[in-house]
């Protein structure tokens, strides 16, 4: 459901509402924000309030018992990070994720989406199957993954009776092979979400266009090139974003598949930061991490979208 | 459409708000008419086992309760790994409860926070009841000269092993020496089963190696790591398992692999020949492979004689309990034999010395793991001994790679270890 609102949402944002014409200023009401009150009050104490906390304890030695007196660091945590190898691996490998995802997940979504907005009868039952791994749980999927990729896993059981492998690989026992594995999760999980957004934009490519490319001789390919491609750029500008939001906050299945081994091999930011704050008590250079994870992917956030602006020659 | 929406959205955030603060005030635990409520969070239950949980809630608090008119426990079951991160918040949040039945590698994290009572100057007879139990066990309570908790279950890792996959090896009894150890590896070349499986690196699977090596992991005041982590008796104690590593006699679960055929299923399958583990494999086992018949024997001695690693939990007293003379009361019955031996039959270890023998008779399956204990030493009591098995980790999987020497990771492991006891 709030997929599908977000989708609508973005097709909204796409045709730009027609500013409202001028109307006598109305009389000032406290209800309405009477009404928002609550939501607003829960949205400080649950949102605003621990991150501005977050902010605050990265600047400390933070001591989690309230008697305790941490001591103020400064920068400090965030220096540590710059020089901490650790942390430059988490990095590496988030980074890892995030290349090996994305693309796939835009390409293979815009392709099932363009064969799911063609008619057929089981187009209903197809875009159910491939939105089920969306709404199923990371935990149960990142086990089945974790036995799909186990040394007698599956995986392996294929590969060694096509031939293609000895089927003797330790898939989570590596660095680059378990973050293939957690990616591959990432994928087959994500398809159906970027799907699902990319089919609400095909709806919304006039038809009109598109006739007029086929009588202008347009083929298929050109049709796609030049009608729906530009068409569905708002909805591909919000995949994106949402989808570097998605892989820089990937969590559970590193958690559950390989636990960040081995040796935090395959350590992403999120689990190191999980490791330093609960395993070590280091809350202050935990929340430095979460501090900086939020600058980076504020900074994306803001690049893309100016990325997909500029290339609309649009100044909204 | 919308304006009905809008009602019930703030209809719910109020909702969510007066729940938000009937959560915050409605613990706390005052009580009126001189009626006392201990809350005690624990995770016998943890895995689905409520055999445990029934004994506790079923015999065990009432019989308590009976004797001490007015005093009501209310036990709250966590599951084992959510324990440590709601215990942290709590604690951080002031809002833990009375008891902790706390994982003994914890007492020492939570000592040094300040959240606990000191039971060894707060209760008189502390020194009576910390007698009659396990020196190994009792030692995980101690930081900074004080005792904060009491033994409250243990365990330890004895040998278990898969007889038919012995007699692959040629073996009619499990490997009682390091030597047999590395004889039982040759003669399994070649057969298909691995020797000896483990889940990583940290101290409580590397432990009883060091320690029947004869090696240690620090100094006695635990100082200092370097000259002990990396000292002689533990490199041969280590080349020892890089070397079966390297000749596919070890697992590779050993240095981390996830996807490794885990030890609870790959013994049984004669997949592995031995492993290192507790008294609650049997339990696992009786489900799943009812007809497999290990066999349990002591850690293969070395130079240092036949030590394993204590497991277990300690019960604390946390310094935001508002009723110490009650929850110490219940400290005192957890220690009693009534306590202690209803627990066996559910796979729990008594922590007292003298309850052994009775407990072998209630569970004969039990008399490895009851001989063993006599011997068992505790992991580093500190409180980032967490730090410790990642450092151990991390910096002993490349000699089983074979990127570095055994000598040179365990120098590496040991001044790390140095920078965490001084810090």
């Amino acid at each position: 459901m709030t997929f599908s609102t977000l989708a609508t949402g973005a097709a909204a944002d796409a045709v730009a509402p027609a500013p409202r014409p001028r109307i006598r200023r109305r009389r000032l009401s406290a209800t309405p924000y009477l009404f928002m009150l609550p939501g607003f009050v829960l949205f400080v104490v649950t949102v605003v309030y621990p991150i501005v906390q977050a902010v605050q304890m990265s600047l400390y030695d933070w001591r989690i018992i309230g008697s305790a007196t941490s001591e103020f660091l400064g920068l400090d945590n965030y220096a540590r990070a710059l020089t901490d190898e650790h942390f430059w691996l988490s990095f590496g490998n988030t980074v890892f994720y995030l290349v090996a995802t994305i693309p796939p997940q835009i390409v293979l979504g815009l392709l099932i989406a363009l064969l799911l907005h063609a008619r057929s009868p089981i187009r209903p039952l197809l875009r159910v199957l491939y939105y089920l791994p969306v709404v199923t749980s990371w935990v149960v999927v990142s086990l089945l993954f974790r036995f799909l990729f186990a040394d007698q896993g599956l995986i392996n059981w294929a590969l060694g009776a096509t031939g293609l492998t000895a089927g003797d690989t330790s898939w989570l026992g590596d660095r680059w092979t378990g973050m293939l594995a957690i990616s591959a999760l990432g994928v087959w999980k994500g398809i159906g979400w970027s799907m699902m957004i990319f089919l609400a934009a095909l709806q919304g490519v006039p038809q009109s266009l598109i006739e007029a490319a086929i009588v202008d001789g347009a083929n298929p390919w050109q049709r796609f090139r030049a009608v729906t491609l530009p068409a569905i750029r708002a909805a591909m500008a919000f995949v994106t974003v949402m989808l570097v939001i998605g892989a820089f906050n990937v969590f559970i299945s590193v958690y559950l598949m390989t636990g960040g081994g081995p040796a935090g091999r395959t350590d992403v930011l999120l689990t190191y930061m999980y490791q330093l704050a609960f395993g070590e008590l280091e809350f202050g250079y935990g929340s430095a991490i979460a501090v900086i994870l939020t600058l980076i992917v504020l900074a994306l956030s803001l690049a893309q979208l100016r990325l997909f602006r500029d290339r609309d020659g649009v100044t909204a | 459409m919308k304006r009905p929406t809008r009602i019930i959205a703030a209809s719910a955030a109020a909702a969510a708000i007066a729940l938000i603060a009937a959560g915050c005030s409605a613990d706390g635990g005052t009580d009126s008419g001189g009626d006392v409520t201990l809350t005690f969070w624990g995770s016998y239950g943890n895995g689905g086992n409520s055999a445990q949980q029934d004994v506790l809630e079923k015999t065990l608090i009432p019989a308590f309760e009976k004797a001490h008119p007015g005093v009501t426990v209310k036990y709250l079951d966590v599951p084992y790994d959510d324990l440590l991160q709601k215990l942290t918040t709590s604690a951080a949040g002031d809002e833990l409860p009375d008891l902790v039945r706390a994982d003994l590698g914890w007492v020492p994290r939570f000592a040094d926070l300040g959240v606990l009572v000191p039971l060894s100057t707060e209760m008189d007879d502390f020194q009576t009841l910390a007698d009659a139990t396990y020196p190994g066990v009792l030692a995980t309570n101690l930081w900074k000269g004080e005792y904060y908790g009491l033994p409250l279950d243990t365990n330890t890792r004895v040998l278990i092993s898969n007889p038919d996959a012995l007699a692959a090896a040629g073996l009619d009894a499990p490997p009682a020496t390091f030597e047999e150890f590395e004889a039982a590896a040759a003669k399994l070349d070649g057969t298909g089963v691995t020797l000896f499986a483990d889940g990583g690196l940290g101290a409580w699977n590397l432990m009883p190696w060091i320690w029947s090596g004869g090696g240690d992991i620090t100094d006695a005041e635990v100082t200092k790591a370097s000259g002990y982590l990396d000292s002689a008796a533990n490199v041969k104690t280590v080349q020892m398992l890089v070397d079966l590593y390297t000749e596919g006699q070890a697992s590779s679960g050993l240095i981390g692999n996830e996807g490794a055929v885990s030890t609870s299923d790959g013994l049984p399958a004669g997949t592995y020949a031995t492993i290192l583990d507790g008294p609650w494999m049997t339990g696992i086992w009786a489900g799943q492979f009812s007809d497999f018949a290990p066999i349990y024997s002591p850690v293969p001695a070395g130079d240092g004689g036949s030590i394993s690693v204590v497991g277990g939990e300690d019960i604390v007293l946390t310094t935001a309990s508002k009723h110490q003379k009650e929850a110490m009361d219940f400290i005192r019955f957890t220690q009693s034999e009534e306590f202690q031996l209803a627990l066996v039959p559910t796979g729990q270890l008594t922590v007292i010395q003298a309850l052994g023998e009775k407990q072998i008779e209630l569970d004969p399956k039990l008399e490895m793991f009851t001989r063993q204990l006599e011997t068992a030493r505790s992991r580093l009591a500190i409180p980032n001994a967490s730090e410790v098995d990642t450092i151990l980790n991390t910096e002993l999987v490349p000699a089983f790679e074979g990127t570095v020497s055994v000598k040179e990771a365990l120098a590496s492991a040991a001044a790390k270890i140095d920078e965490l006891l001084a810090s």
